[in-house]
C-alpha cells in the first residue's frame, strides 16, 4: 500500500484538548507548554525518540501519573464528555479510566481465565448480568480479531496466550467499558510484523467507535493508519512534516 | 464499590497500623508505669549497681547484667567464626550441591525450637561440660554459651549467605578475570563490598543472644552471682524475669523486673537504631 | 597473602561445616534415640483410651494430650488476633501510607519485632495484673493473655510479609487494574492480594510456627504444668513447649523424661513442618517473579 501524506485541512469535533501542560519527572521538565488537540473518532499518532516523554504524555491524560513517584502535572486537558469539555481532574478516578483506556506497550493480562480477564472491567463495575457481561465479553473479542482464536477456550489461563494474542486480550478488555478514549503504548513493538498487523488492522477498525492516540516508536508502522501524526519534541507537540 | 466502604475500609487499614504501632509503645508504658515506684524511691542507681539479696532489701540486677553481656558476648564469639566459615563455604567454596544442602540444613534449624534445643543440651552438653571442668553441675556460662551460638548461627549464615550472594556480579567477573581464586575473591571482593551485610547479621544475632530466655534458664545455672569464669554459673536478665515471676506474686522484689523489662526494651531500642544506619532495613525492604 | 593462608582459610571454612553438621547430626540423633521408643499412644492419653480423652468424656492426667491441645487452642486463637489486624496494617504500610508517617511505623514495627519474648510475656503479665487490680478479681494470666500477647509476638511477621509482599510487585501488576478502572480498594482485593496470597500465606504459617515453638510468652501468661483442657478463656492451660520446660527441671521417673523426648519430637515435626512450608511458599512466589515480564 503506497505510502500517502495525509494533509489536515478540517479538524472535525475535537476530543481532547489540552492547553499549557507542564510536566516534571524527577526536576526534570519533561512536557512544556505543551498544547494539543486530537480528532475525535480518528488515529492520532505520537512519535519521537525513546525517552522523550511520550508515555509520561498518555499517563498524564488517564491520570496514571499519578502512581509515578515524583512526577507533577500542571495546566489544562479537558476531555468532551457528551458534549461538554470536562477538566480531566474533576471526574473520578474510577470513572476517568473507563472513559478513558490504556493498552500498555508489554501485555499485561491478569493471572486468571480469558474470560476473566476481558469480563474484569465489568466486575468491577458491579455489573452482575450474566448474559449480558457473556454477549460483552464476545463482541469485543470479535472486533480485537481474537474471538474465533479463543472461543473454544475461555476458561483457559490467559498466561497461556501468545504475545500478539496476550495484546489483542488486553485491546478487548479494555474496550469493554465502551470508553470514548483508547490510549495505546507502542501496541505493537513486543510482537513480530505479522502479529502488529493484526493489531493495526484492528486499530483501524475501532476508530468509528471510539478516539485513538497511539504512541509509537516506528513511524512507518502504525502511521499507516493515522489520520493524524504528531512529534513530541521538547515537551512540545508538532505535526509531523512530509519527511519521515 | 461505593465510595463509602472505601472510606470505612481505608479507616479500618489505618486503626490497624496505628494499632500494631502503639502495642510497642503500650510496652514501654507498662514497663515505665510498672517501674515507677522505684524511681521514685530514688534506688534505681543502686539498682543498677548492686547485687540480688532479697533478704538485704537489695535488688540489684548488676549480676544478671553482667551474666547477659558474657553469655551473649561469648555466643557470637563462637558464632560468629562459625558462621563466616560456613557462609563462604556455602556461597564460595563448595559445590552447588553441598552448598544448597548446609544451606537447607541451616534453615532447618531455624525451625527448631529453643527449648528443644535446651532440653537435649542439659542431657547430652552439660554432663560433656561437668566432666571437662571436674566440678559444678556443667550448668554453667560455657554450655549456656555454646547453646546460644548454636541457636544464633542460623542468623548469622542466612544473613551473611544473602549479603555474600548479592555482591554485584561484574565484581566478582572481574576478580575470576584476572585470576584470582575462590579465596581470594571472598576476602578482596566478597566482605569488602558485603561488610554491611555482615555487620547487620551480626548485629541482629547479637539482638537475638541477648534476647533468648530459655537457654540461660535452662543451663546456665542461675546462680545470683557475678560470673568469674566459663565454668561459673550465671543467671541472665530474662532468665531473672522468668524465675522471679515463678516464684512470688505480690512481692516486693516484683516491681525490680519491670526494671529488667525496661532495661531490655531501651537494648531493642538500640540494636533497631544500629541496624538503621547500617541501611539493613532498606535492604530488606527491596528485597 | 600466601596459598598457606588461603589454604588455611579454606580448611577452616570446610571445618566449621563439617562441625556444624556433626553438632545438628548429633542432636538430632540423640533426640530420636530417646525419644522415638516413647512414641506411643499412652504417651499421648496416658492411663485414659483415647476415644474418651478425645470426646472430652475423661481427664487425662499423664498424658500429652491437654498440653497438645492447649497448644492447637493456643495458635488458632492467637492468629485469629493476629491475621486480620496484621494483614491489615500490612496493607496500609504498602498501599496507603504517606511517606511522612512511614519512617515512624517502620521503626515502632521493627522494635515490636526485635522485642525478647520474654519481655511480651512481661507485658502480657502486666496486662493481666492490671486488670486484676482494675477490672476485676477473677482475673489472672490467662489463656485469653496468652493468645493475645502470642498474636503481639507474631503480628510483626505477619506485617512484614505482607508489606514486603506487595510492596515489591512490579509496576504493571500495580496500574493494572487501576487503569482498568478500579478503585483502590478493588485493586487491593481483586488484584493484588490474590496474586500475592502465597507470600501471605507462608508469612502466616510462620506465625503459627512461633506460636507453637514460643515458650517465654506462654510461661509468664498461663502456661502451667498440670490443667487439663481449658474450659475457658480464663482458665490457666497447657502447653507442649511449656511441657518440655518443666519437665526438664521437674521429672519424677526415667518415663517422664523419656515423655519430654518424645514431646520434644512432637514440637519439633510441627515446627519444622510448618517452616519447611512456609519456606516452600516463599520459593513458589520467587519463581513466579522470575518468569513474570
Amino acid at each position: 500500500m503506497p505510502h500517502t501524506h495525509r494533509k489536515v485541512i478540517l479538524m472535525k469535533e475535537t476530543k481532547i484538548k489540552i492547553e499549557r501542560l507542564n510536566c516534571y519527572y524527577q526536576q526534570k521538565m519533561v512536557l512544556k507548554g505543551c498544547k494539543g488537540a486530537f480528532e475525535e473518532n480518528a488515529i492520532t499518532t505520537i512519535i519521537g525518540p525513546s525517552g522523550v516523554g511520550k508515555t509520561t504524555f498518555l499517563m498524564v491524560l488517564n491520570r496514571l501519573y499519578e502512581l509515578i513517584p515524583n512526577c507533577r502535572v500542571e495546566g489544562k486537558v479537558e476531555i468532551k464528555l457528551n458534549g461538554r469539555y470536562l477538566d480531566i481532574h474533576s471526574l473520578s478516578l474510577p470513572a476517568l479510566r473507563k472513559k478513558i483506556g490504556i493498552v500498555f506497550q508489554v501485555p499485561n493480562p491478569l493471572p486468571m481465565s480469558i474470560f476473566k480477564n476481558v469480563a474484569f472491567p465489568l466486575r468491577l463495575s458491579g455489573v452482575k448480568d450474566r448474559k449480558y457481561i457473556k454477549e460483552k465479553v464476545e463482541e469485543v473479542l470479535k472486533d480485537a480479531i481474537l474471538w474465533d482464536e479463543v472461543k473454544d477456550r475461555l476458561e483457559d489461563s490467559a498466561l497461556k496466550l501468545s504475545g500478539g494474542q496476550q495484546q489483542r486480550l488486553c485491546i478487548a478488555r479494555a474496550m469493554i467499558t465502551q470508553p470514548d478514549v483508547l490510549l495505546l503504548d507502542e501496541p505493537t513493538s513486543s510482537l513480530d510484523i505479522e502479529a502488529g498487523l493484526k493489531i493495526e488492522e484492528l486499530l483501524e477498525g475501532l476508530k468509528k467507535r471510539c478516539t485513538l492516540i497511539i504512541v509509537s516508536h516506528y513511524a512507518d508502522l502504525t502511521r499507516r493508519i493515522s489520520d493524524h501524526v504528531l512529534t513530541l519534541k521538547d515537551g512540545r507537540f508538532r505535526e509531523h512534516g512530509n519527511s519521515s | 464499590m461505593k465510595s463509602s466502604i472505601e472510606k470505612l475500609a481505608e479507616k479500618g487499614f489505618l486503626f490497624s497500623a496505628l494499632l500494631s504501632a502503639s502495642i510497642t509503645i503500650f510496652i514501654l508504658s507498662f514497663m515505665f508505669l510498672f517501674s515507677l515506684p522505684l524511681f521514685r524511691g530514688g534506688k534505681i542507681v543502686e539498682f543498677l549497681r548492686l547485687g540480688w539479696n532479697p533478704y538485704e532489701g537489695k535488688f540489684g540486677v548488676l549480676p544478671m547484667m553482667v551474666g547477659t553481656v558474657i553469655i551473649a558476648s561469648f555466643a557470637i564469639l563462637i558464632a560468629t567464626p562459625f558462621g563466616i566459615g560456613c557462609s563462604a563455604l556455602i556461597s564460595v567454596f563448595s559445590q552447588r550441591n553441598f552448598g544448597r544442602f548446609l544451606r537447607k540444613l541451616v534453615e532447618f534449624m531455624t525451625g527448631i525450637p529453643t527449648v528443644v534445643y535446651s532440653f537435649v543440651a542439659i542431657f547430652l552438653l552439660v554432663p560433656l561440660v561437668r566432666e571437662i571442668f571436674q566440678k559444678g553441675t556443667g550448668m554453667c556460662v560455657l554450655s549456656a554459651s555454646i547453646m546460644l551460638a548454636l541457636l544464633i548461627l542460623p542468623t548469622i549464615v542466612l544473613f551473611l549467605t544473602d549479603a555474600f550472594n548479592s555482591v554485584p556480579k561484574n565484581y566478582l567477573n572481574a576478580a575470576e578475570a584476572l585470576g584470582a581464586t575462590p579465596v581470594q575473591k571472598l576476602i578482596y571482593v566478597i566482605i569488602p563490598s558485603a561488610w554491611k551485610g555482615i555487620i547487620s547479621g551480626l548485629v541482629l544475632a547479637a539482638g537475638r543472644a541477648v534476647g533468648d530466655t530459655l537457654i540461660s534458664l535452662m543451663i546456665a545455672g542461675n546462680a545470683l552471682q557475678i560470673p568469674k569464669g566459663l565454668s561459673d554459673a550465671a543467671r541472665t536478665l530474662t532468665a531473672h524475669i522468668a524465675l522471679i515471676i515463678a516464684s512470688d506474686y505480690e512481692s516486693p522484689e516484683f516491681k525490680s523486673i519491670f526494671v529488667c523489662g525496661l532495661i531490655l526494651f531501651v537494648f531493642t531500642m538500640l540494636i533497631v537504631l544500629a541496624l538503621r544506619l547500617l541501611g539493613y532495613f532498606e535492604i530488606l525492604r527491596e528485597r | 597473602m600466601n596459598r598457606l593462608t588461603e589454604y588455611g582459610i579454606t580448611i577452616f571454612s570446610w571445618i566449621t561445616g563439617i562441625i556444624l553438621i556433626g553438632a545438628i547430626g548429633v542432636l538430632l540423633s540423640f533426640l530420636l534415640y530417646k525419644g522415638i521408643p516413647a512414641l506411643n499412644p499412652s504417651m499421648i492419653f496416658g492411663e485414659t483410651s483415647p476415644l474418651d480423652a478425645l470426646l472430652l468424656k475423661k481427664a487425662v492426667v499423664d498424658g500429652l494430650f491437654p498440653a497438645i491441645a492447649g497448644t492447637i487452642l493456643l495458635i488458632i486463637t492467637s492468629i485469629i488476633w493476629a491475621i486480620p489486624v496484621g494483614v491489615a496494617s500490612g496493607i496500609y504500610l504498602a498501599e496507603y501510607c504517606d511517606s511522612k508517617w512511614k519512617p515512624i511505623f517502620n521503626f515502632l514495627l521493627d522494635v515490636l519485632a526485635g522485642i525478647p519474648s520474654i519481655l511480651v510475656g512481661l507485658f502480657g503479665f502486666a496486662i493481666s495484673i492490671f486488670l486484676h487490680r482494675h477490672l476485676s478479681e477473677h482475673i489472672y494470666p490467662c489463656f485469653l493473655i496468652s493468645s493475645l500477647a502470642l498474636a503481639c509476638l507474631v503480628l510483626p511477621y505477619i506485617i512484614r510479609t505482607t508489606e514486603q509482599s506487595l510492596g515489591n510487585l512490579p509496576f504493571s501488576i500495580k496500574t493494572t487494574g487501576l487503569a482498568l478502572g478500579a478503585s483502590r480498594l478493588q485493586n487491593i482485593l481483586f488484584i493484588l492480594i490474590p496474586y500475592n496470597l502465597s507470600s501471605i500465606i507462608s508469612g502466616i504459617i510462620l506465625a503459627i510456627g512461633r506460636c507453637a515453638e514460643d515458650t517465654a510468652v506462654i510461661m509468664l501468661t498461663g502456661a502451667v504444668a498440670m490443667a487439663g483442657i481449658p474450659t475457658s478463656v480464663l482458665s490457666q492451660y497447657e502447653a507442649i513447649p511449656f511441657y518440655i520446660f518443666y519437665i526438664s527441671s521437674d521429672y519424677n521417673s526415667q518415663e517422664e523424661l523419656m515423655k519430654g523426648f518424645g514431646a520434644s519430637i512432637i514440637l519439633l515435626g510441627i515446627c519444622v513442618f510448618l517452616f519447611t512450608l512456609s519456606n516452600i511458599l516463599k520459593r513458589k512466589v520467587a519463581i513466579r517473579f522470575a518468569t513474570h515480564t
